[in-house]
């Protein structure tokens, strides 16, 4: 799973967004590392939502424009939840073999 | 609305109002009413109002909603929406309201054009959506099938035509058009079956990993096209059909689902008109003379376009590599197609095939500007290929 899209799913697990909240949200995450763009966001949404990753929460109007929230499904949430558990055995792995190499540094 | 939701003043300035009026018709007593007035002047959420009016003949408290006005259309936004245009329509009837919100959320308020950054990141982003599977739709659009399909066709028409062609060299007694060359037959048709055979080799490495097929054939579309650069006639097959077949190979590799996909939607009766095609056209074996090759080649094309949308489509893509042969076998002094670049005085291969594509390049662009003037003329989508 690419960076983008982890971070884009990690920021739809705390609860539905729209796109303007996905993308600071995601820049917190990363410390400012990651900016996602418009034209990025939205193309990697659209293929989120042609693999049952994410689907649309609801629709609403603020200051006048159209505002939707998307929100992950329960697919998506499975997917997260065993990628960050891939990860997180791998980073156990590296961090013990650090602190081992640090040790004998 | 999510009872989550915070609220502003003036929901609860709506809220206390409309209390006071429950109060004024006589359905809250006076400690009730100062204890929900209290409860509303505190509330934090949707849910703490809506409990604030509970038990009373109304609806519960939404979030005030400006109703949608007509856009300001600054020069910002005309800018973001020339952008959005290069979208796939079927997405933007979708989103494109929706991505502008957030476009335009995001510029601060002196912004004047969209950034270069920005500008490229929405053209990306629109290639990008072309190309992947759409999510509205429920199903493949007709172009990439068509080039899932040629993924595995072309591959077979440029084998077969080349050892067509090969076959009559090596036995030069066929009847038949005579070839040019006084070198010993048979290492030129191997070299000339070479290209062709490496494309046909593609297809099942490309049914395992057609991202490596698709690197792959990029390189060998690069070694042609630096090969015929420098000038050296290698391969009998013209340069000049063999670099449109493998680029077009290349395209269909990389923006569809390859073989896999082409194979499991390939139709037989397409498959059998094309090779007819084949055999009938580029081997000039069969039919010598040229303009039969056209007419010929024209009916099993329209034949094949009047099927579906699917058949147009894959007229229209095969035509790339195809055109070539009828440009230049129409010419009244015939350089033999790429047979051997025997003649001094015409350019590099490369330069040839360049200027033989501009023509129909420069009408297939004046057509689609017309078509999207037309169409936005209308204000109806206009797609003759039914993709």
């Amino acid at each position: 799973m690419r960076e983008p899209t982890f971070l884009i799913l990690t920021a739809l697990a705390a609860g539905p967004q729209h796109g303007y909240g996905i993308m600071t949200d995601v820049a917190q995450i990363s410390g400012g590392r990651v900016r996602l763009r418009a034209g990025t966001l939205y193309a990697a949404l659209n293929r989120l939502v042609v693999e049952d990753l994410v689907e649309v929460d609801r629709e609403e109007i603020v200051d006048t424009r159209l505002r939707r929230y998307y929100r992950l499904t329960p697919h998506g949430t499975q997917r997260l939840a065993a990628e960050v558990d891939r990860m997180r055995r791998h980073t156990a792995v590296a961090a013990r073999r650090l602190a081992v190499l640090g040790g004998t540094a | 609305m999510d009872d989550r939701f915070r609220v502003s003043d003036a929901d609860r300035d709506s809220v206390t109002a409309s209390l006071r009026d429950h109060f004024a018709a006589g359905r809250l007593a006076a400690e009730d009413l100062d204890g929900r007035l209290a409860a509303a002047l505190n509330a934090k959420t949707v849910g703490d109002l809506r409990r604030v009016l509970a038990g009373l003949p109304q609806t519960a408290p939404a979030v005030r909603q400006a109703s949608p006005s007509p856009p300001q259309d600054g020069p910002l936004e005309r800018g973001y929406r020339r952008l959005l245009a290069c979208y796939p329509l079927w997405y933007r009837q979708a989103h494109e309201e929706e991505m502008l919100a957030v476009l335009m959320t995001g510029a601060p308020q002196a912004k004047r054009r969209p950034g270069i950054a920005e500008a490229a990141d929405l053209l990306w982003g629109a290639l990008r959506i072309r190309c992947q599977p759409s999510a509205a739709r429920g199903a493949e659009p007709a172009w990439r099938d068509a080039l899932a399909i040629l993924s595995v066709i072309v591959p077979l028409i440029m084998v077969v035509s080349v050892a067509v062609n090969e076959t009559h060299i090596l036995l030069p007694g066929l009847p038949g058009p005579g070839w040019r060359f006084a070198h010993g037959f048979l290492p030129w048709a191997l070299k000339g079956l070479a290209a062709p055979l490496a494309m046909g080799a593609l297809v099942p490495l490309a049914l395992r990993m057609r991202r490596l097929a698709t690197l792959a054939s990029t390189g060998l579309l690069i070694l042609l096209v630096s090969l015929v650069s420098s000038q050296q006639s290698l391969f009998p097959v013209g340069h000049i059909i063999l670099l449109p077949a493998v680029g077009l190979q290349t395209a269909a590799l990389a923006a569809s689902q390859g073989p896999r996909r082409g194979l499991k939607i390939l139709m037989w009766k397409h498959a059998a008109l094309v090779v007819t095609a084949t055999l009938l056209v580029c081997t000039r074996v069969i039919l010598p003379d040229p303009v039969a090759r056209l007419i010929v080649l024209a009916g099993i094309g329209a034949a094949m376009a009047l099927t579906s949308p699917l058949g147009r489509w894959l007229v229209l893509l095969l035509a790339i590599p195809a055109y070539p042969l009828f440009f230049f076998g129409m010419l009244p002094f015939s350089p033999g197609v790429g047979w051997g670049w025997d003649l001094d005085f015409l350019p590099s291969p490369a330069a040839l095939t360049v200027a033989c594509y501009l023509p129909p390049a420069a009408l297939a662009v004046l057509a689609a500007v017309a078509a999207r003037r037309a169409s936005s003329r209308c204000g109806e989508p206009l797609d003759a290929t039914g993709a």
